[in-house]
């Protein structure tokens, strides 16, 4: 069994398993409050995002935000010691499940869903019987040691409730409740008559509770901070029987002070299901009149009303207790987020200095390369590198699609930015958007360790063509020499492989035909890639997002964005009117 | 949420089904279902809604003959109660009854038998013995002891697994030679496991009660919603109404209402949680108003309560609970309704300085109380206006 105090000693590391805005912010505003010095979430497995932003105190935090656990790199994996679990019942097996096979020093998981189904939940509790795990719930809001951890929306979502509900630091009295808003209507109890939390938990209302109440109950007995246990309970089930038993049996010594609700349940004609799952009682036994007497008998001070146990702990309030308070200001959501740019201090800020500073410290390739990646690099073998391709990528004739767009807007008559557009516009998966396509395959195949004969078949039978490959006018006889001068900068720490396999696949399109050869697009891609790789320790996970955002062809329409505007200027300086095909150019057919 | 009754009907379906008994009997919902019952001379007519001590409560008709089918399902329609089975009634020998039943607690699943089944089993507790099913069970020991196959057996505790079963209890069951004969099944369900299973879904799923128009519409709200709402009538003509919130909390109100020993003035139970929307809450409260307003009690309060709630926005919910008063304020009054309220949670000092604002217009305040008040003494400041009233 796990020990509350380890809750004091770690510093909680907190998954989130879905997303709940609501309460995630009051985990981060506890955090603050309790004057933690970084947000005890870190990750939160939810789709359609790669970060959500929260306050953290008056300013503002990123949490990461990854669409499985298992994406999550196995470093900070290893670092991850509660999970909140905010997913549907439907999904809390197996994402629970999943959660402990993948997390090796997970210690506490809140489930919160409602509808678990019984099965599911039995499943878990065998599951956890011999791990040091301890999971509160299903529906259940969660675990609160003050001062330490707020796992769940347990004490409340508003920074207001939690500052001044004097739960920001330790007392002596824990808190046990399987209702969610009685464990708050407990520990409001608890603290008005003067008296600090050790710890509250709440188990759910569920038939079988992954950790039952008497196993809290033990969790208490066990926590040196705690010197009496306060319980809500309600009629339905056994758990009572069991808490008794452990009075009686002296394996619990410390006061128990309990409310057990349902008494109410007399008055129905049928016996009445209540709002949680196990509130009813089919049999005397499940009774709550029947659990009180027990409770009673076994030693328990059993309280007929909330005012009873208020003035119960009253008399318990050993001196004066000056509750911790912090407050959190005003604050307000900022519209975007940059990490390139913005003002510090009244003064322009790139890249994490003044802007003068940044652009005198670097060339346009080190500053085109920096702002792209959004940080300072400093390798000079890519900048390097993007400063050859910068000049490479810069124009290739009139005779492209997107430079004869320009000079056809141009010679219309439009202004240099509409020119500029129609060509820009034209970028795309026929024209200049090959890089990015290219560096996916690579990058695919590489990850997917396919061979380079199942990596062309796989296109061969799509019927599609592979980015990167083939050129009209160059082949294996008369190679390109752009492609050559690239190449000069492999030789990388990750052994090329990006290159090498691009390579194999060479090897064998052209034996297909002799045209099948890299291309300038696929080089690019694939040195880029294992420049990534080496020089700035890009992941594969890392890498593939660059691909999904358009890193690699953001190179492309900077660089070809000159070329474009040199052949609006030159059309203008030499303008011979508006461009109109002639009738030979057309073929009619009809 | 918690383990609700399947029908007898499906349940047998399920239980022969799985097997391998044929089964007959029809389901009966209105006088037309009886337009297709045939082959039999004499049948059994059962109301068929989860209700204990049917045989007490005359709610089984036996010897029906197929002329008497209507009658009989005309009698027990016509007490309110809108789902019937019928069946062929074949006689047996009462004294071979036996009994099997198969639960799911925490440690496991359990198969308890008796040799002396039938309606008073229970009081023949000492011969039931229980069996926890621990993966190397011997199932040909149970199948001697049951004269069902072993097969059989494990066949039944298979479908109970698989179908979020939580209770099955076969009471009686009467072997005839070597063939198997099921006189009746309850099944327990837990209906958190809908989604997972095929062989059952809502519309097997039978309650005791027959709901009130109230309670009927506040139920259909509740399948609607994300949230959870529950309305149950305790006594049409109560003095204490109460509009609560949160599973926990409400029972705690209500038990501090029957503790004092006003049980009998208390006109209803019932809770919304789960954060609501404001459209939801005031359709709930002109529910409750609905009732206040139909009570002959001479003397009416109204308490609006709850815990200090974690997510529940106090101030949205509230709005919906505001609406629903400004609509019928006139009547509340006129009704000399005095309305209490206590409740804490996020946002809780706009939504009770907004409804104190209200009900002051509309003069009908009590009084109303955050958490720094308990519940108890809030409640007690609501059924000491009662008192105050009479004298």
């Amino acid at each position: 069994m796990i020990d509350i105090q380890k809750f004091r000693l770690t510093e909680a590391q907190i998954v989130v398993l879905g997303s709940h805005p609501q309460i995630i912010q009051s985990m981060l505003d506890y955090d603050f409050l309790a004057k933690r010095q970084q947000p005890s979430v870190v990750a939160i497995i939810a789709t359609g995002r790669k970060q959500e932003r929260y306050f953290w105190g008056e300013t503002e935090v990123i949490i990461p935000v990854v669409s499985n656990l298992s994406l999550l790199r196995e470093a900070k994996r290893k670092t991850i010691t509660a999970v909140l679990n905010v997913q549907s019942a439907r999904r809390v097996l197996s994402s629970t499940k999943q959660a402990i096979e993948l997390l090796p020093q997970l210690q506490v998981v809140t489930i919160f869903a409602e509808q678990t189904p019984e099965s599911h939940t039995l499943d878990l509790i065998e599951l956890v019987a011999d791990k040091n795990i301890l999971i509160t719930g299903p529906a259940s809001v969660g675990l609160l040691v003050p001062g330490y951890l707020k796992l769940g929306a347990i004490g409340g979502t508003q920074h207001r409730q939690l500052s001044d509900a004097d739960i920001l630091d330790s007392g002596n009295t824990a808190v046990v409740s399987t209702s969610g808003g009685m464990v708050n209507e407990l520990i409001h109890t608890v603290t008005g008559a003067g008296i600090g939390v050790s710890f509250a938990v709440a188990l759910g209302g569920d038939r079988f509770p992954i950790t039952s109440p008497a196993q809290a109950i033990l969790l208490a007995e066990k926590d040196k901070q705690t010197k009496r246990i306060v319980y809500f309970g309600e009629l339905g089930g056994s758990d009572e029987y069991e808490i008794a038993e452990l009075l009686t049996s002296k394996k619990l010594t410390k006061e128990l002070i309990v409310y057990i609700a349902g008494t109410v349940a007399e008055l129905f004609e049928e016996p009445p299901q209540f709002g949680h799952a196990k509130a009813m009682a089919q049999t005397y036994d499940e009774s709550a009149t029947a659990k009180k007497k027990i409770l009673k008998k076994a030693g328990a001070v059993v309280c007929e009303t909330f005012a009873d146990m208020r003035t119960f702990l009253e008399k318990r309030v050993e001196g004066e207790r000056s509750p911790v308070k912090r407050t959190i200001g005003s604050r307000q959501r900022s519209m975007i987020v940059s990490h390139i740019s913005g003002e510090k201090d009244e003064t322009v800020r790139l890249l994490g200095k003044d802007l003068i500073e940044t652009v005198e410290g670097n060339s346009v390739a080190s500053l085109v390369l920096s702002m792209l990646l959004g940080q300072q690099v400093t390798s000079k073998k890519a900048i390097a590198f993007v400063d050859y391709v910068f000049r490479l990528l810069m124009d290739h004739g009139p005779y492209v699609s997107g430079a004869l767009n320009t000079i056809v807007a141009a010679r219309a008559g439009k202004d240099l930015v509409s020119s500029l557009s129609a060509g820009l516009l034209t970028i795309g998966p026929r024209f200049g958007g090959a890089i990015n396509a290219a560096a996916d395959g690579w990058l695919s195949g590489v990850a997917g360790e396919v061979s380079a004969q199942e990596f062309v078949e796989s296109f061969a039978r799509r019927g599609e063509v592979i980015s990167g490959i083939g050129h009209k006018k160059y082949h294996i006889d008369l190679p390109d020499p752009r492609v050559k001068a690239l190449v000069g900068f492999a030789g990388n720490s990750n052994g090329d492989r990006y290159l090498q396999f691009a390579r194999s696949i060479e090897a064998i399109t052209t034996t297909k035909k002799s045209n099948l050869i890299l291309n300038v697009d696929g080089a690019i891609a694939a040195i880029l890639l294992d420049i990534l790789e080496s020089e700035f320790d890009y992941d594969q996970q890392q890498l593939h997002e660059l691909v999904e955002i358009e890193f690699f062809n953001a190179l492309f329409v900077l660089s070809r964005s000159v070329g474009f505007t040199a052949h609006y200027l030159d059309q203008r300086r030499h303008d011979e009117g508006l461009l109109r095909l002639s009738p030979g150019d057309v073929r009619y057919i009809g | 949420m918690p383990r609700k009754k399947l029908s007898e009907y499906r349940a047998k379906i399920l239980v022969n089904g799985a097997l391998g008994i044929s089964y007959v009997g029809w389901t009966v919902s209105s006088l037309d279902d009886v337009d297709a019952i045939e082959g039999y001379d004499t049948y059994v007519v059962k109301v068929d809604q989860a209700v204990k001590g049917r045989f007490k409560k005359g709610l089984v008709l036996l010897d029906v003959k197929r002329g008497g089918l209507g009658t009989a399902v005309k009698a027990l329609l016509g007490k309110g109660y809108n789902s019937l089975i019928v069946e062929p009634q074949l006689d047996h020998d009462q004294k071979a009854e036996r009994y099997l039943s198969l639960l799911r607690n925490r440690a496991g699943y359990k198969i308890a038998f008796s040799a002396h089944g039938g309606v008073d089993v229970e009081s023949k507790s000492d011969a039931i013995e229980t069996f926890a099913l621990t993966d190397n069970f011997d199932w040909d020991t149970l199948a001697k002891k049951t004269g069902i196959a072993a097969d059989k057996l494990q066949t039944l505790l298979d479908v109970f697994k698989a179908n979020h079963f939580a209770f099955l209890e076969i009471n009686p069951y009467v072997l005839e030679g070597k063939s198997l004969k099921i006189l009746d099944i309850a099944i327990e369900v837990d209906d958190a496991g809908q989604y997972f299973t095929q062989l059952w879904g809502g519309d097997d799923i039978r309650t005791p009660n027959t709901l009130s128009e109230s309670e009927q519409y506040i139920r259909e709200l509740n399948d609607n919603s994300p949230a959870s709402f529950s309305l149950t009538v305790l006594n049409p003509d109560g003095a204490i109404f109460l509009l609560l919130s949160g599973g926990g909390a409400s029972i705690v109100i209500a038990d501090e209402v029957y503790n004092v020993g006003l049980g009998d003035k208390l006109a209803n139970y019932g809770e919304y949680s789960g954060n609501p929307n404001t459209d939801e809450t005031y359709t709930y409260t002109k529910q409750v108003i609905k009732l206040i307003l139909a009570s002959k009690a001479p003397q009416k309060v109204l308490f609006i309560g709850g815990a200090v709630a974690n997510f529940t926005d106090i101030a949205n919910t509230f709005a919906g609970i505001i609406r629903a008063i400004d609509e019928t304020a006139v009547d509340l009054q006129k009704h000399h309704v005095k309305v209490y309220v206590r409740r804490g949670g996020p946002n809780q000092e706009i939504g009770l300085e907004k409804i104190k604002i209200a009900l002051e217009e509309h003069a009908i305040l009590g009084g109303v109380y955050d958490p720094h008040t308990s519940i108890t003494d809030a409640l007690g400041y609501a059924l000491e206006s009662l008192k105050a009233k009479k004298k």
